[in-house]
């Protein structure tokens, strides 16, 4: 289950999040009805989010772009039976673009106990985001992106190694070579310096 | 079954999805009956949104954008399944695609699908055959338009794919360079800290070649340096272990010496640890252990500066 951000502005400065999650909202409903300029406009709006974060991901353009391939293929697929209740449609796809991207890793790795969180990573991707999304303004993302940057750099790696590479945080211990109760105490405490600078700039 | 804050302490790890399968499970369980729990995945899955944000941003080639709309449009969607038969498709692409002349005829294709102008359509008898004539002319012309489109399209792909990868290289450089500025610049840090501490250690029966030194700070952390250290055997590692007032030594982390027998590395330590009065490297399981098991290979008590 992930709970993933939507951008929405709530500075009131331009209100543009909301209007592209209405927009994008009709966008997916023309999509539905076999609109192709509908997805057109879905992708211009988010290709680049989702292309970003799969490059971070997989650490490919090819690969990357393969990926956001595969998600607007999805997206098109789903637009029907997108269910307003999962969510903001772009923290839809890009939790989309995450598992498949996680999911991709793993297979690269293709390591004979990476098959069981594969699977599992295989049925979270259905799921969705619950209805309870946090709602980001754009200001957040920057102050987290920069304290990202500030934290001690063992935190931010073993961070950067579980959301962006999928590792567990057994196999983060492994390739860190710290103890796993190490790798817990910083994951945790790199996640609450996050969580107050967010909580810092409502 | 685990205890409510050894569970709680998993929030962070289920959040950022760093459980493993079992441990998710179990912690989903959890969550399902304890209200502080479900708030404290609550705030921290705020960060995780973020985090998805947080990567650099970077624009695919302009040339994904056709190939997407391209390959993704050719399937039908879930509601075109059920009601657009696959030559309305045709139709439909061609309608786009082509220039407005042929697209007009294509329109008229024989099929009570297509709408009112279709029944106008079929009172000719003739007219059906033309115009499904006209289409498949068209599609075979448009297939082999969008052919030569695609080669084109794939060669200029690969010329950027090229150009991206130089570009990565060059990133990855400054971000190599980058990161060895930053250790430098924590040890620099913690050798420059007012509250700097130095421990010499001294090789043990085990190691007798072996020797250390270590500079901490509270503020800063540890800088440790070794050499002589013999290479683990199979299996083992060398942990770090701080000794304070208080009786359990608190590991700083594992060293790993290079083929000359050297360790240069930087931890962090916690910062409410008391204040170094000795430290020691032990050999132990790979991994680590919460406490010193194995032989001592370095020991050094601390010095004020």
């Amino acid at each position: 289950m992930w709970f993933l951000g939507a951008v929405v502005d709530r500075s009131g400065l331009s209100g543009r999040w909301v209007e592209d999650h209405v927009a994008d909202r009709a966008a997916l409903a023309r999509m539905a009805r076999g609109d192709h300029d509908g997805l057109a406009e879905l992708y211009d709006r988010h290709a680049r989010p989702i292309y970003s974060l799969a490059l971070r991901i997989l650490q490919n353009p090819t690969d990357a772009e393969d990926l956001v391939q595969e998600v607007f293929s999805q997206a098109w697929q789903q637009a029907g039976r997108y269910d307003a209740s999962r969510g903001v449609v772009a923290a839809w796809l890009l939790m989309l673009g995450r598992s498949r991207a996680i999911d991709r890793l793993r297979a690269r790795r293709a390591r004979p106990e990476d098959r069981a969180d594969e699977r599992a990573v295989a049925n979270i991707a259905d799921l969705g985001p619950p209805p309870d999304l946090q709602v980001l303004s754009v200001e957040q993302i920057a102050c987290v992106r920069a304290a990202l940057g500030e934290l001690p750099v063992l935190q931010r790696v073993a961070i950067e190694l579980a959301y962006y590479e999928g590792l567990t945080h057994v196999e983060i211990a492994a390739r860190l070579e710290q103890p796993l109760g190490t790798v817990k105490t910083r994951i945790r405490l790199a996640l609450i310096k996050l969580r107050d600078t967010l909580a810092g700039t409502v | 079954m685990a205890g409510h804050d050894e569970l709680r302490e998993q929030a962070g790890l289920y959040v950022l999805g760093a459980l493993t399968p079992a441990e998710q499970a179990a912690f989903e369980a959890h969550l399902a009956t304890c209200g502080e729990c479900a708030a404290e995945v609550r705030t921290l899955s705020s960060v995780a949104g973020a985090l998805v944000h947080a990567v650099p941003q970077s624009e695919p080639s302009p040339a994904l954008r056709a190939r997407v709309l391209a390959a993704v449009g050719a399937s039908p969607s879930t509601a075109a399944q059920r009601t657009i038969a696959p030559e309305a498709a045709i139709a439909r692409d061609t309608a786009s695609a082509a220039d407005t002349t042929i697209a007009r005829d294509a329109r008229v294709a024989p099929d009570a699908r297509f709408g009112p102008e279709a029944s106008i359509v079929r009172t000719n008898t003739l007219a059906p055959w033309l115009a499904a004539a006209a289409s498949l002319a068209l599609a075979v012309a448009l297939g082999a338009y969008a052919a030569m489109l695609r080669t084109r399209v794939g060669d200029l792909e690969v010329r950027l794919r090229q150009a991206t990868l130089r570009a990565d290289a060059s990133e990855r450089q400054v971000a190599d360079a980058r990161r060895t500025a930053a250790d430098a610049q924590s040890e620099v840090a913690v050798l420059a800290a007012p509250d700097l501490a130095r421990i010499d250690l001294a090789g043990q029966p085990a190691a007798p070649q072996a020797s250390a030194r270590a500079f901490w700070s509270r503020s800063r952390g540890l800088v440790f340096t070794a050499s002589n250290l013999p290479a683990p055997p199979a299996g083992r590692t060398y942990q770090l272990w701080i000794l304070t007032a208080q009786p359990a030594p608190v590991s700083a982390g594992l060293l790993k010496p290079d083929a000359n027998g050297r360790v240069n590395a930087v931890f962090e330590t916690p910062p409410d640890l008391p204040k170094p009065t000795a430290m020691a490297v032990t050999i132990e399981p790979d991994g680590g252990v919460p406490a010193p098991t194995g032989d001592k290979y370095l020991v050094g008590l601390a010095t004020s500066l």
